[in-house]
């Protein structure tokens, strides 16, 4: 076992395009993205030992722009959660970014934690093509960086449409974070239903936040989403089915670890897949089996709240520019999840941009809170990704204009 | 027995589409030469592989969908068919659950009684096809090895509603469905080369009532004879259940081609179907749908018109021509060859086809082609050989790669038209048969025929008789 966060590291990287807009950026991705001739194992058993035939487009297009791809750090089993903090100790050992994949608020909680910044962005904005994937409709390659400044050139990279990924919006106007709009916020969103969850010291916290921003001009408004309450349900019934579906191609056919000494092809099976999975995963995948060979209605009714959801954000962003929520509650970490509820209670604040496919980006600094830093999450309507860095920027100049 | 029942038959047809690639990658969608040939990440379904979903293929199932009078929906959607088997390689099938390609539609018929009668079809989606499984020993060991070459082909489930009643209807239906699209383009449908597969839905009830009773469904049919058999043999079988007073138990059945039965498979599968994330919906506009159907090549129906108008030749005549598109081509080929259009019908219905039937060949086996058929029609026509004899030549053709004209020398069939010869003929036989000459003389004109029939006789078949005749009334005058 290699020692550091790094379970690849690059020590012959190809000669980069110096006059790339990247030329020069460090960055750090997870197993489960795919580099060419890289073991590509997602830290899962599943995949033990497999090497990716292809880089993935957004490798490809980050070696174009000159940006050095240094390594892979430790994930969790195929990105279920966080397991450690391989991401935030490849940054503090000099890397400028680290791609995570954020299927819950990954990202975002990582960058809480760590003091970083956490951007994940619009759902579908960024190419799956190469990434290994778990939970399709509510995941995004996000970037965890030191700096906000790093953020809009590497989605600039990394984002946008690609002919060879399908699953992209065809018709959709991209956001462009190169020359974005130059927005200052007016109005800030404070989601009724959310508000109520925060103990005291959580909405202390919250609440001096948000008087530090409308003391500078913000105004700050309380709307209410009726099914946020639902978004928890939403995305574990949603979720645990897409997860059950992806992981349905590891059964020690073709590659990754195959369970010896079975006699016929369905005790292979049974044997593969009890042995590869970890038990916290398995029981996600046995409530997604459930849910599609079991109670198919309760994924209809997921689906069709979601909807809901979407719809309610929508309006929501008629008259707001930005949502403000914390990124975390205190005391819950992803790290001690032991069951599948557990893990649910320490994403319950981020899984909301998840569901909605909306961007979210988790800010250090602003939410202290019994010595710990909640992270400060804004997030904007779909495909405003650009504008959402900038508010972002705004809110940062106000951060160190007080201080 | 059986009278007092009445069968209630629905059938699933899977057609492969003949697009050059696969569903969604780039792979050839052909047989490989090798097992795994035409495979790539996306059919082998590999880690960090997405599907995509290939124009062509939409526009070839859409084709067929046309072909069958369905009505294409703006919006259609994939799902995720759940099961865990080693020819699936993602643990699900992508196909159209929720959301079908098209829906309703129909394929015109003829019953037992030859009236006219019309079955509908529920829906018809796409779905990818999934590996082979080969089963080999290795010493002692059994080895399962999958070929992928298959893996993710495009194929179109065609769903009936229950309307089909007899074996007949079921054999009918799946004859004037391959014809409507075959005539599409989009696909080969040959049951003998696994491109169109049936499964047949059969529940039994009472006469005259409108019971939906439990059906069983059988596989593995694999001609249209078979997809009879197996509906006649597993309606026998439920009547006789049904008078024990036994239940019939929803499950799949396998028919076994060499003993002409049926045997149980499993319970019916029913996986849960999931809308598949990673294949985007898809949405078609009224206007892109009028383009296909302005697309479609020209139809049975459009084509029996077109050969009324354009050759002259009887309805019905037209009717039997255009059936398949291969007889239909058949024939305009033969025309483009010289061939007169009734001659060429006369020929084709006559002749060829109930000698494909006998032999059981397609038409592009046959050795006869049009340019082939062409010349012994005009060698027909220029009298060089009586009817009979080209009867016999083209029995030789349909065995012999030699043209018409080299069979006649070989086989000395040709017609002797040469008068000289003839008229000794005719004073011959005048002599040998005084009596008939008598009686012609007398009136009694079947004497005619008589000393025709002796000419034509002794000249084995090779007199020309339209001459002789000529020639007796002549000289018997």
């Amino acid at each position: 076992m290699m020692e550091g966060p790094f379970v690849f590291r690059n020590t012959q990287p190809p000669p980069v395009n110096a006059a790339g807009v990247l030329a020069g950026c460090k960055i750090c991705i997870q197993p489960n993205l795919s580099v060419r001739g890289w073991v590509t194992d997602a830290c899962s058993h599943a995949l033990k030992g497999f090497i990716a035939m292809e880089d993935a487009t957004v490798i490809e297009r980050l070696q174009k722009s000159g940006a050095s791809i240094v390594g892979s750090c430790r994930m969790s089993e195929l990105g279920f959660g966080i397991k450690g903090d391989a991401s935030a100790q490849a940054l503090a050992e000099g890397c400028d970014a680290v791609l995570v994949t954020d299927a819950f608020g990954e990202s975002r909680i990582l960058a809480a934690q760590n003091g970083l910044f956490g951007f994940k962005p619009s759902h579908g904005i960024c190419s799956r093509r190469g990434l290994i994937g778990l939970i399709p409709s509510m995941e995004s390659l996000a970037v965890l960086t030191r700096s906000a400044d790093t953020i809009a050139s590497i989605l600039d990279v990394i984002c946008g449409a690609d002919p060879e990924d399908f699953s992209m919006p065809q018709d959709e106007v991209m956001p462009s974070f190169n020359n974005p709009p130059s927005s200052e916020v007016a109005t800030i969103g404070i989601i009724q239903e959310a508000l109520e969850m925060l103990n005291e010291t959580e909405a202390a916290a919250f609440n001096e936040a948000l008087r530090e921003i409308e003391r500078q001009g913000a105004e700050i408004r309380k709307i209410s989403l009726p099914s946020f309450k639902l978004r928890r349900q939403v995305h574990q019934v949603v979720g645990a089915v897409e997860a059950s579906s992806s992981a349905g191609k590891y059964d020690g056919v073709r590659y990754g670890y195959r369970a010896p000494g079975t006699s016929n092809w369905n005790e292979m099976y049974l044997k593969t897949r009890a042995e590869c999975f970890g038990t916290l995963l398995k029981s996600y995948l046995f409530q997604g089996a459930y849910f599609q060979f079991k109670d198919y209605e309760a994924f209809v009714d997921a689906s069709r709240i979601r909807h809901r959801l979407v719809e309610e954000t929508r309006v929501a962003f008629e008259s707001v520019d930005v949502l403000a929520l914390p990124t975390r509650r205190a005391g819950k970490s992803a790290e001690d999840a032991q069951s599948v509820q557990d893990l649910y209670n320490a994403f319950e604040m981020t899984l909301f941009a998840n569901v909605v496919g909306v961007p979210a980006v988790s800010l250090p600094g602003f939410l202290q809170c019994e010595s710990q830093d909640l992270g400060l999450q804004l997030l904007s309507p779909r495909l405003k990704d650009a504008d959402l860095l900038q508010y972002a920027a705004s809110i940062l100049n106000i951060q160190k204009g007080t201080r | 027995m059986m009278t007092q029942y009445e069968a209630v038959i629905g059938l699933e047809i899977h057609v492969q589409l003949n697009s050059p690639t696969k569903m969604f990658c780039d792979c050839p969608n052909a047989p490989g030469h090798h097992p795994n040939a035409h495979t790539c990440p996306i059919c082998l379904w590999m880690p960090g592989a997405v599907p995509q979903f290939s124009q062509t293929v939409l526009e070839h199932a859409v084709t067929v969908c046309l072909a069958l009078n369905a009505e294409i929906q703006e919006f259609s959607r994939f799902d995720q068919k759940v099961y865990y088997y080693p020819d699936l390689p993602k643990g699900f099938q992508l196909s159209q659950h929720h959301h079908p390609l098209s829906r309703h539609g129909w394929v015109d018929i003829l019953d037992e009684a030859g009236k006219p009668k019309r079955l509908r079809l529920h829906h018809i989606h796409m779905e990818e096809d999934v590996a082979k499984l080969v089963h080999e020993t290795e010493g002692h060991t059994k080895i399962s090895l999958v070929d992928f070459n298959r893996a993710g082909a495009p194929l179109v489930e065609i769903v009936t509603e229950p309307d089909i009643r007899t074996p007949f209807e079921a054999m009918e239906f799946l004859r004037c469905l391959r014809a409507q699209i075959r005539y599409s383009g989009a696909a080969e449908c040959s049951m003998e080369n696994g491109t169109m597969r049936c499964d047949a839905n059969i529940s039994l009830r009472r006469a005259g009532t409108d019971e939906m009773n439990t059906k069983v469904e059988v596989k593995n049919m694999n001609s249209v004879r078979a997809v009879g058999n197996a509906i006649a043999y597993e309606m026998t079988r439920q009547a006789e259940l049904l008078e024990q007073g036994k239940p019939i138990v929803l499950h799949t059945r396998l028919w076994d081609p060499d003993k002409n039965i049926t045997t149980p498979m499993r319970g019916k599968f029913s996986g849960p179907c999931v809308p598949d994330p990673g294949v985007p919906p898809i949405e078609l506009t009224q206007d892109w749908i009028a383009g296909m159907k302005t697309r479609l090549p020209e139809m049975p129906e459009q084509k029996r018109e077109r050969f009324v108008r354009q050759y002259g030749i009887k309805d019905d005549e037209a009717v039997l021509i255009s059936a398949e598109i291969e007889t239909a081509e058949y024939f305009e080929d033969l025309v483009r060859q010289g061939a007169t259009p009734r001659t060429g019908v006369q020929w084709i219905t006559a002749r060829l086809l109930p000698v494909l039937k006998e032999r059981n060949q397609a038409m592009a086996q046959c050795r006869i082609t049009p340019r082939r058929l062409a010349e012994l029609l005009a060698l027909t026509e220029r009298e060089e050989i009586s009817q009979n004899a080209a009867r016999e030549v083209f029995a030789f053709m349909l065995d012999s790669d030699q043209s018409a004209a080299e069979l006649i020398e070989k086989h000395g069939l040709k017609q002797i038209g040469d008068t000289q010869a003839l008229e000794s003929m005719v004073e011959d036989i005048m002599a040998a048969h005084p009596d008939a000459v008598a009686d012609f003389r007398n009136g009694k004109n079947q004497a005619l025929s008589f000393l025709i029939g002796q000419i034509m006789r002794s000249s084995q078949g090779k007199a020309n008789p339209k001459v002789i005749k000529e020639l007796l009334a002549e000289k018997m005058k």
